[in-house]
């Protein structure tokens, strides 16, 4: 014969199993991070910092003028470092409010199209350091018009569009 | 038998919601984990600065000497560095019938398509 005794201590102790696994659940899910890091927000916001960065150094100070990256581009030979593209871009991009610096990496370069068989080149601007295996770079880019002779081996300096780009990440 | 005894039962009842929803707000919580990461992933895929640098290197050389030249680097550097098909056509100012310059714009990277026509102040 069916014992119906307890039913509602049955019962009862479903609702208190359910209520501690939900408690239990909403405990350890409010203590973790809820957006994980791999998500791309840091990302957006790195990328965004970078462009940011290149714009201000593409704006001449004042009309008439060349912007400071034209001129570093200019100055530079290809295939050489330029310390002032770094120290500004450094400056833009790693200043905090407050004490101490923040820790971004990059590594600039200077595409440029060989007029003879539209080959596209690349050299590079200046680099912190190199990027190591597992790091996660974003890039960005900006359009510099400059005087100059690209190839080098060009005849004559005109006016030419080159393309910089920046990988950048946090180390 | 014993009598069933159905004291409380209220109770259990109210106990049982709780339970219920305390489950569809977790059901929630774990549903906005996900808005941050779709919300970033839209804004990095979608070429906003490529276009606004596009169009401002484009718009602010138009007076350069040698245009085709700028235009056949942008079109190819576009290509080759940025995965993106570009064309784009200027029209000088005619000075004294027409003091505007334009500019026909025509940006695709496969995912974003974006034309502009642009005319000076």
């Amino acid at each position: 014969m069916v014992n119906t005794d307890g039913q509602l201590y049955t019962i009862e102790g479903f609702a208190a199993g359910l209520i501690m696994i939900m408690t239990a659940y909403l405990v350890v899910s409010a203590t973790s991070v809820y957006t994980a890091g791999d998500t791309h927000i840091s990302d957006m916001q790195l990328e965004q910092l970078g462009s940011d960065a290149l714009k201000i150094m593409a704006t001449p100070a004042s009309t008439g003028e060349i912007s400071p990256l034209q001129k570093i581009i200019e100055v530079t030979p290809v295939g050489t470092d330029n310390a002032t593209f770094g120290k500004m871009f450094g400056n833009l991009t790693n200043s905090k409010t407050g004490f101490g610096t923040d820790h971004i990496q990059f590594i600039a370069s200077v595409s440029y199209r060989n007029k003879t068989d539209d080959s596209v080149s690349i050299y590079r601007l200046n680099s912190t350091r190199n990027l190591a295996g597992g790091e996660h770079a974003v890039r960005t880019t900006k359009w510099v018009i400059v005087n100059k002779k690209l190839p080098p081996s060009a005849p004559f300096a005109e006016d030419r569009a080159v393309l910089v780009e920046v990988l950048m990440w946090r180390d | 038998m014993a009598r069933l005894n159905d004291d409380a039962q209220w109770i259990i009842l109210m106990g049982f919601l709780i339970s219920f929803s305390f489950f569809f707000l977790a059901l929630i919580i774990n549903q906005s984990t996900v808005v941050g990461q779709t919300t970033a992933e839209s804004v990095i895929e979608f070429p906003k600065n490529d276009i606004r640098d596009l169009v401002g290197v484009i718009t602010t050389n138009t007076s350069r000497s040698n245009t085709t030249v700028v235009n056949s680097d942008i079109t190819v550097i576009s290509l080759h560095r940025k995965n993106a098909v570009v064309r784009y056509s200027l029209i000088q100012p005619n000075p004294p019938v027409d003091l505007h310059s334009y500019a026909s714009i025509h940006y695709n990277n496969g995912v974003t398509t974006y034309y502009e026509n642009w005319t000076s102040l």
